[in-house]
């Protein structure tokens, strides 16, 4: 077996890749799931279809890049420079992400159907269940702040430390 | 640490700041950049498939989305962009006011912590503008100019779109390297960086110290 050499930042890719994939691919999730939600209410009520297409659409987009954000989040937590402290909160972003994988595909599936039988109209259970969503959605966005600027995972300067201590504070 | 015998910045400004030198747990500019980046490039990727639209019928696709659909997401979602922009920038800004970046160490692009920070500092206002004016372009393109056109994008503006990803990408990992580099606003790095003595490396990480 060949030793897998990780970087400065704790993760196995090449140059010039130096930090984490997974805070890029999450750029998808977060914007497409609030600017969804954000845009069927205004579609809803002002019977507008431009912005229910945009809810629609931005919906798809989140649901196709929450499956990469997953992926790169999963790799990245394997690789992840470890401490006691960080853990509970690490585990949280890890469950409830993904628990998000699932809840898009079925969020997204709903809203499909609602869209195949009428373009132009949502239903209230649909509008509450997408600010659920998005309210979940934030909560993620603050833990997944914090794995990185509170415990420094994959920062260079506290996977230096954690190297020279066999374990970070 | 605010001690009015020792006036620090800290003290002059009369903030509560944390360990991570901010009035708050974690910064909030990294979490307002998912908006702008995620909404800028899935506008300009909308446009673009609306403008190749003509070609589902030589790849054989019966796609039954409609053109127009596609151009909604790609206003929207840049008017959108350029507006959540405003407030990426302004806490963008706050948040530098209150770094002290560290010296003597360089990114993998061979610039220092400051270097870093005064070119992600300008560049997030050149990139304010520019998704100002693409929007108010784009909007002229679909209330005025090509209203009644099938087509409603300009080549030269997915062009323009295209650049300015070019633009966005390295202001994103300016953005990262102060991130993932340097370590600015954060918790556990500030803790390391504190001398043996200080009263940081008491901190609990969780708390912040606030």
């Amino acid at each position: 077996m060949f030793a897998i050499t990780l970087n400065e930042y704790n993760l196995p890719y090449p140059e010039p890749i130096t930090s984490p994939i997974h805070p890029i691919t999450v750029h998808f999730v977060i914007a497409m799931v609030v600017f969804s939600v954000l845009f069927d209410f205004l579609g809803h009520f002002q019977r507008r279809e431009s912005f229910l297409n945009v809810g629609w659409w931005n919906l798809a987009t989140a649901t196709a890049a929450v499956i990469v954000a997953v992926f790169f989040g999963q790799l990245e937590a394997g690789f992840a420079n470890y401490s006691k402290s960080v853990q509970p909160v690490l585990d949280w972003h890890t469950v409830i992400g993904w628990s998000l994988s699932a809840i898009l595909v079925i969020l997204a599936l709903w809203r499909g159907f609602l869209r195949y039988r009428n373009p132009l109209r949502l239903n209230v259970p649909y509008l509450g269940a997408g600010l659920a969503v998005v309210g979940l959605v934030f909560y993620q966005t603050v833990l997944g702040t914090q794995l990185v600027w509170q415990y420094g995972l994959h920062v260079k300067p506290v996977v230096e430390a954690s190297r020279q201590q066999g374990g970070s504070p | 640490m605010n001690d009015v015998i020792n006036p620090t910045v800290a003290s002059d400004l009369g903030l509560k700041l944390g360990v991570n030198e901010l009035p708050y747990a974690v910064p909030i500019h990294p979490m307002l950049v998912h908006f702008t980046i995620g909404l800028f490039i899935v506008a300009i990727l909308f446009d673009g498939l609306g403008a190749l639209y003509g070609i589902r019928k030589r790849l054989g696709l019966r796609l039954n989305i409609g053109r127009s659909t596609l151009f909604d997401i790609g206003w929207w979602n840049i008017a959108s962009a350029a507006l959540c922009t405003f407030v990426t920038v302004i806490f963008g800004y706050f948040e530098i006011a209150l770094a002290t970046p560290p010296v003597g160490i360089k990114s993998p692009w061979g610039f220092t912590a400051s270097q870093t920070m005064l070119m992600h500092g300008v560049g997030g206002l050149i990139l304010l503008g520019v998704l100002v004016l693409l929007s108010i372009w784009r909007g002229f393109q679909r209330y005025r100019w090509r209203k009644d056109k099938e087509n409603q994008v300009q080549w030269s503006y997915l062009l323009a779109g295209a650049v300015t990803l070019g633009l966005m990408f390295f202001q994103g990992e300016l953005g990262a390297h102060m991130s993932a580099d340097f370590g600015i606003h954060n918790t556990a790095v500030q803790i390391l960086r504190a001398p043996e003595d200080s009263p940081l490396k008491k901190c609990d990480i969780r708390t912040n110290c606030l």
